[in-house]
């Protein structure tokens, strides 16, 4: 049988979570699947490969984008930031984990790598946003066991933490 | 036959809560030990378990609700390099069984369609290959051709006798019909001053959680056993349904529970996926991922709810006491019937509510047409009934001008009269609905909400305040899905949840549960009621999860059950090994038992300060140094609790009563209020305020966040979800474009309080919270509508909703339409 | 849910890309923001064979202001971001309807990928800013290896999801005339949920003479056929008159005229003529309100 009669791979030099590398894609293959499968971050969860539930968020150079509605060959040059890069290898959350963790922002948790990083960016545009903002930013992003509720309010409470340690180191 | 005092032998009776004097950890908002691993991405999820060689199955379903499959040319498909499979039905059937079902009818099914498909996106052939993209590649290249035929899409027409029918093993497309009498229902309608009817439609919706349903199997040809990790919760409960199915013998089949992504009912049995991938790696001796997409999910799971027609009337004495109440229900099954009718089997623990209505009619169809099985779907069939009774009441204070709330308080049973039994055989534990009606009247602030809906009016905006007062029937025994019966395929459970809990030698605590992780917390849980039992910090508590092989019962969160069951188990197991401890601990003090106590983790001589042994210094006596201990104790400090259902009694033979099955009632009155664009039909919720009694409250934290998602899910119900069919059985909704759930933006602040009434059937007095959201939000949105709308004087009897269906009932109200 | 297999092309310069478009025909499908194509893609709804990826094409994401000859026009290039459009203060002072349409696309982590020329070019009937486009008198600019063409709004729409681009062409720019002082612009729309596709929505422009009259006005509808359509009916009526209560109740009534509205799950036919009538009557209100200077909610 022939090897492949598949199209030529494409390379694509990406930076994940502060880490290069230099690979060959298929054409076809999503954003979410190179996460998911060669580079072994599954923590970026994969709803509904139709852009609607926003489960799949990632950056992508600093912006949420939908990693099922992206191919892994646009990105040649970028930088991939997933929720993997946020806790730390001694097991300390980012505060906005941190956040969700003490207003209760999630259940089962599927979605809420797609929220941390919406809020990400979120919060990297506006410091401590308020529940509308939040709600402009992370409305995109569906949840089925919250009820988004404590969701707005760990993505507010993360905005007041960050500020507030960010001054006091300043002070 | 069953009365009230037939109660648990056990001595469970739990205290009313004084909060941080006489228990420490029930109670408090501890944070959620399950967090950080869920937060971090680290948890494994069915789609993130690799093993070595898996290769990755895919399905073809079938475009046509109905049809005959005359051919299937796989040679294509076989032909794409990286394809290592390529199945039938006929070729599956071979590898694995039909799928197990609760049913006493001959309504055969298997995972992957024979001969014949009876719903849109049933699968007709299945893939694996190395990755998932060249499985869906091999899908793509499969030719089938097929016979289409016609298809039953109504369900009211699929009951007629010369309808085509959906299954040739079946005389009819009616799978089961029975009418229960309790009480004497000609009697109050003949008496009645008053009977209000209602016609009302309840459609399908899907559980739609944000992770679907998946199963990684591995087959080992060599000693015939099978690893199976999925995101099934009846691992621990009916392990020996999948291995009967999978063709495995029991003791050689080993499953494996992942982290879940969310089930709300959808995910407890998942045969489909479980027969997918076990038919997919007996034939390819590798193991195989299969992971349904969304539209299979939509489309083809075990993920639908009731879609129920109601002909109901509810009849009233000239005060507005409720006398008794008849349901006509016509529910659409779809094409199967695993869970027989268990859906009506859970509305029978609640149909007449809050109420003592003193009969009951209970008229149930269900009905076989060319449309996905149901299985369940929070609220499990008790949804609609609150849908319908509520729309009763709201009727009959309307017609008969007695205010909702005070027709309610009419009727409510009270608090002096529990435990009630039911007119169909239900007992309710505890409670005190008028207390939850006016907290909730005062935490609305209805007086200034109804200034402002006049404010409203007077601009042409319709501001509606709704009002509903539901049951949640909580603490679910299984027999509910086949003891409709005359001769019920199975007989009566107890659904059993067991833990086992040991002390380590330095005193350490870890305790396996049976569940999954399924988007509960029952690491907090356990946590917190061994802290309760031992008076040491919850986050010193290890808690695991067991696999099929450890033994443990557990048939996991569903019918609001987790929490009750578990703190029964957990601190069934902890007094078992706080007693030894304490045991041990009077041998080496050389003093009697009954002289030690238990506090912040040591063990105290009671009234001899600095006279106390620590847990590891006990745990080290207790493995190592059996010389040190009590004659007749042996060495370790290992405990499994089996807690069975705390109170439930097998249905009388005549089912003239239905047995106590779900005695364990919460209660909610929910107050949302909306604003509806009648000129769009768009509705807004304002804002939402519940007032929810579920006993004690084992983490108000926890708790709230069930009923706020459940209020979201309720939200959906009343506004957006809903499958629609062509004419010709396609499904229209199979993606989350046309199959709608409320975002962020849907929901308004919605504000929660408890009240609490414990049980006297449980440990500690919990009763559970899982479903009460869903349960009355619907209903109570539907209330809000007719509120706004009624200058139109519209009558809401339909959900969800939608724009259209407001317009349709403002436009038809303006012609006078009833 | 996985797309098919595809040959990906990623030209650097516009030259490139014409010839890359030019030798595959119908087979090729161009990516910009990719939030409509792949999606379609992953559903195996859209496989082509080659997939042109313009996001390195250099020139294309330009927002500019074109004061050529005729009148000063906005120009969106290929590439430019939804997003980019909504929050430009360009677009708030020249178009502000293409501002306003924007917004009620999807949420905003898509829109900052997605382009305003791809949602043009993908001529969904639902969608927005196709239906503003139409509004607002834009065109089109394509090009092809023969050479650039400008194609009306009016033309280029010619069904769902179809346009009168020939093979071989891309969209290279939308342009809009500047909506000037004394034409007022609105956008409603009703969407089952936030960020869905309408189930109909309406894009207004009116101007208003000096006598206070309705000089001129356009309204575009999508959900409500199997494009994006004028309502000639309601345009006629309004044009004229004195864009009183009145004059909006009668353009509106007529707003449904000739409408065959595609039904749907999310709304019939019927319900779609209704929605289209309401939502003329208020975006017509607020564009009046509008080009008479007045703030909103006066």
């Amino acid at each position: 049988m022939p090897e492949t009669t598949s199209p030529e791979k494409v390379r694509i030099r990406i930076t994940v979570n502060d880490v290069a590398h230099d690979l060959l894609v298929e054409p076809r293959t999503l954003l979410a699947d190179l996460l998911r499968g060669d580079l072994e971050l599954t923590g970026t969860h994969v709803g509904c490969e139709q852009g609607v539930c926003g489960a799949c968020t990632v950056l992508v150079d600093g912006a949420a984008t939908r990693s099922c509605l992206v191919f892994a060959a646009q990105l040649d040059g970028t930088a991939v930031r997933t929720v993997e890069s946020l806790a730390g290898a001694d097991g300390t959350l980012h505060p906005i984990q941190q956040a969700f963790h003490e207003n209760h922002g999630l259940q089962c948790g599927f979605c809420t790598p797609g929220m941390l990083m919406g809020a990400c960016e979120l919060l990297e545009r506006t410091a401590e946003p308020d529940p509308d903002e939040v709600r402009e930013a992370l409305g995109g992003n569906l949840c089925r066991c919250t009820g988004y509720q404590n969701i707005v309010r760990s993505v507010c409470a993360a905005g007041q933490s960050m500020t507030a340690a960010k001054n006091g180191a300043q002070a | 036959m069953s009365t009230v005092e037939d109660r648990p032998t056990t001595a469970t009776t739990g205290s009313p809560r004084k909060n941080g004097t006489e228990r420490r950890w029930i109670g408090r908002s501890v944070p959620r030990k399950e967090d950080p691993k869920l937060l971090a991405g680290r948890a494994t999820y069915v789609g993130d378990v690799t093993l070595p060689g898996m290769l990755h199955g895919a399905v073809l379903g079938s475009p046509h609700a109905h049809a005959r499959i005359v051919s299937i040319d796989t040679s294509a498909a076989e032909a794409i390099p990286g394809v290592k499979a390529v199945l039938t039905g006929a070729q599956a059937a071979e590898l694995v069984n039909p799928m197990p079902a609760f049913c006493a009818e001959p309504v055969p099914q298997t995972a992957i369609a024979i001969e014949r498909v009876r719903y849109p996106g049933e699968a007709v052939a299945i893939v694996a290959a190395t990755d998932r993209y060249i499985a869906e590649d091999a899908c793509a290249a499969i030719r089938v051709e097929y016979e289409v035929l016609p298809a039953v899409v109504d369900p009211e027409a699929a009951m007629a006798p010369d309808a085509t029918r959906i299954h040739e093993t079946l005389d009819s497309n009616v799978a089961f019909h029975r009418v229960l009498d309790f009480g004497d229902v000609e009697g109050d309608l003949a008496r009645a001053h008053t009977v209000v009817r209602t016609r009302a439609r309840w459609h399908r919706m899907c559980a739609s959680p944000m992770e679907t349903a998946g199963a990684v199997a591995s087959w080992n040809p060599f000693d015939k056993s099978m690893t199976v990790y999925s995101n099934s919760n009846f691992h621990n409960f009916l392990p020996w349904a999948f291995a009967g199915m999978l063709g495995v013998s029991t003791n050689r089949m080993r499953m494996i529970p992942c982290a879940v992504g969310g089930s709300f009912g959808s995910k407890h049995f998942i045969t489909k996926v479980l027969a997918i991938a076990g038919a997919l790696t007996k034939a390819t001796g590798k193991p195989v991922q299969y992971l349904e997409d969304r539209v299979d999910n939509i489309a083809a799971n075990d993920n639908v709810g009731c879609d129920r027609i109601y002909d109901a009337e509810l009849a009233l004495a000239e005060d507005g006491e409720m006398l008794g109440l008849t349901l006509k229900i016509v529910d659409d099954y779809g094409a199967y019937f695993q869970f027989a009718h268990g859906q009506h089997g859970n509305a029978m623990a609640q149909p007449t509510g809050p109420y003592r209505i003193g009969s009951l009619r209970y008229d149930v169809s269900c009905v076989l047409t060319n449309k996905v099985q149901q299985g369940f779907f929070r609220g499990a069939g008790a949804d609609p009934g609150n849908f319908v009774l509520e729309r009763l009441v709201d009727k009959a204070s309307e017609v008969m001008g007695i205010d909702r709330a005070e027709i309610r308080r009419r009727n409510f049973i009270a608090p002096e009269q529990f435990p009630f039994k039911t007119p169909s055989g239900n007992v309710y534990d505890s409670g005190d609905y008028a207390a939850v009606l006016d907290r909730a009247l005062e935490l609305a602030g209805i007086d200034d909400w109804r200034a402002e809906q006049e404010r409203l009016r007077a601009e042409g905006r319709y501001l509606g305040i709704g009002l509903a007062t539901c049951q949640e029937r909580t603490g679910y025994n299984a027999s509910e899905w086949w003891f409709l019966y005359d001769n019920p395929p199975l007989p009566a459970t107890s659904t059993p949840e067991s833990v086992k809990m040991d002390v380590d030698a330095m005193g350490g605590v870890r305790v396996e549960v049976g569940c999954p992780l399924w988007g509960n917390s029952p690491e907090t849980v356990v946590s917190q009621v061994v802290a309760e039992e031992f008076g040491i910090d919850p986050n010193d508590v290890s808690v695991t999860y067991a696999d099929s092989t450890t033994g443990a019962m557990s048939a996991g969160p569903g019918g609001s059950r987790l929490t009750i069951m578990l703190s029964g188990a957990t601190r069934g197991a902890a007094r078992t090994i706080r007693d030894k401890m304490i045991r041990i601990a009077a041998h080496a003090m050389e003093i009697d038992p009954d002289d030690v106590e238990c506090v912040d983790g040591t063990f105290r001589a009671k009234g001899v300060p600095g006279a106390s042994m620590s847990m590891a210094d006990i745990g080290m006596r207790a493995h190592l140094f059996f010389h040190s201990t009590p004659e007749d104790e042996s060495s370790g400090l290992v405990a499994v609790h089996t807690y069975d259902h705390p109170y439930s009694t097998p249905p009388s033979a005549d089912r003239t009563d239905m047995g106590a099955f779900y005695p364990m009632v919460s209660h909610a009155c929910h107050i949302p209020i909306v604003e509806v664009d009648a000129e769009t039909g768009v509705v807004t919720l304002r804002a939402y305020y519940a007032v929810n009694d579920c006993g004690t409250v084992m983490n108000p934290t926890l708790v709230e966040g069930q009923i706020v998602g459940g209020i979201v899910q309720g939200i959906g119900a009343a506004l957006m979800e809903e499958y629609r069919y062509g004419e010709d059985g396609a499904l229209d909704t199979p993606t989350f474009r046309e199959y709608l759930m409320p975002s962020m933006h849907e929901v308004p602040e919605i504000v929660v309080e408890h009240l609490e009434t414990p049980s006297p059937f449980t440990e500690y007095g919990v009763k559970g919270a899982g479903e009460g959201g869903r349960l009355v939000a619907p209903t109570a949105i539907a209330s809000a509508v007719d509120d706004a709308l009624k200058p139109f004087g519209v009558w809401v009897d339909e959900l969800p909703m939608t724009p259209e269906r407001v317009v349709d009932l403002v436009a038809g109200a303006h012609e006078g339409r009833p | 849910m996985k797309p098919a297999a595809f040959a990906y092309l990623a030209p650097h310069d516009l030259d490139e890309a014409l010839d890359q478009l030019a030798e595959h025909g119908a087979d090729a499908r161009v990516l910009a923001g990719g939030q409509s194509l792949v999606r379609l893609m992953n559903a195996r709804l859209a496989s082509p064979a080659v997939v042109v990826d313009i996001n390195r094409v250099g020139g294309l994401d330009a927002l500019s202001l074109v004061n050529g000859s005729g009148p000063a026009r906005l120009r969106l290039g290929a590439t430019v971001r939804q997003r980019t459009s909504e929050l430009s203060p360009e677009v708030a002072a020249h178009a502000p309807l293409l501002a306003e349409a924007g917004a009620h696309v999807a949420h905003a982590p898509v829109r900052s990928r997605g382009t305003v020329v791809g949602s043009v070019a993908f001529a969904d009937p639902s969608a927005e800013l196709p239906t503003a486009l139409l509004a607002l008198d834009g065109r089109v600019v394509a090009r092809s290896r023969s050479g650039e063409r400008t194609i009306e709004a009016d033309d280029f729409f010619t069904g769902p999801f179809t346009t009168s681009l020939a093979p071989g062409e891309l969209v290279v720019a939308v342009e809009v005339p500047v909506t000037a002082a004394g034409t007022g612009t609105a956008f409603v729309e009703v969407s089952r949920r936030h960020g869905d596709l309408p189930v109909c929505g309406v894009a207004a422009t009116v101007t208003r003479g000096d006598d206070g009259s309705v000089a001129a006005t356009r309204i575009a509808l999508c959900g409500a056929g199997e494009r994006p359509v004028r309502a000639r009916a309601a345009e006629d009526a309004l044009t004229g008159s004195d864009g009183g209560a009145d004059a909006v109740a009668a353009a509106a009534a007529r707003a449904a005229d000739g409408l065959s509205p595609i039904a749907d799950c999310h709304g019939s036919a019927d319900f779609r003529r209704h929605l289209a009538r309401v939502l003329t009557g208020r975006a017509l209100r607020t564009a009046i309100h509008r080009a008479a200077g007045e703030a909103d909610n006066a």
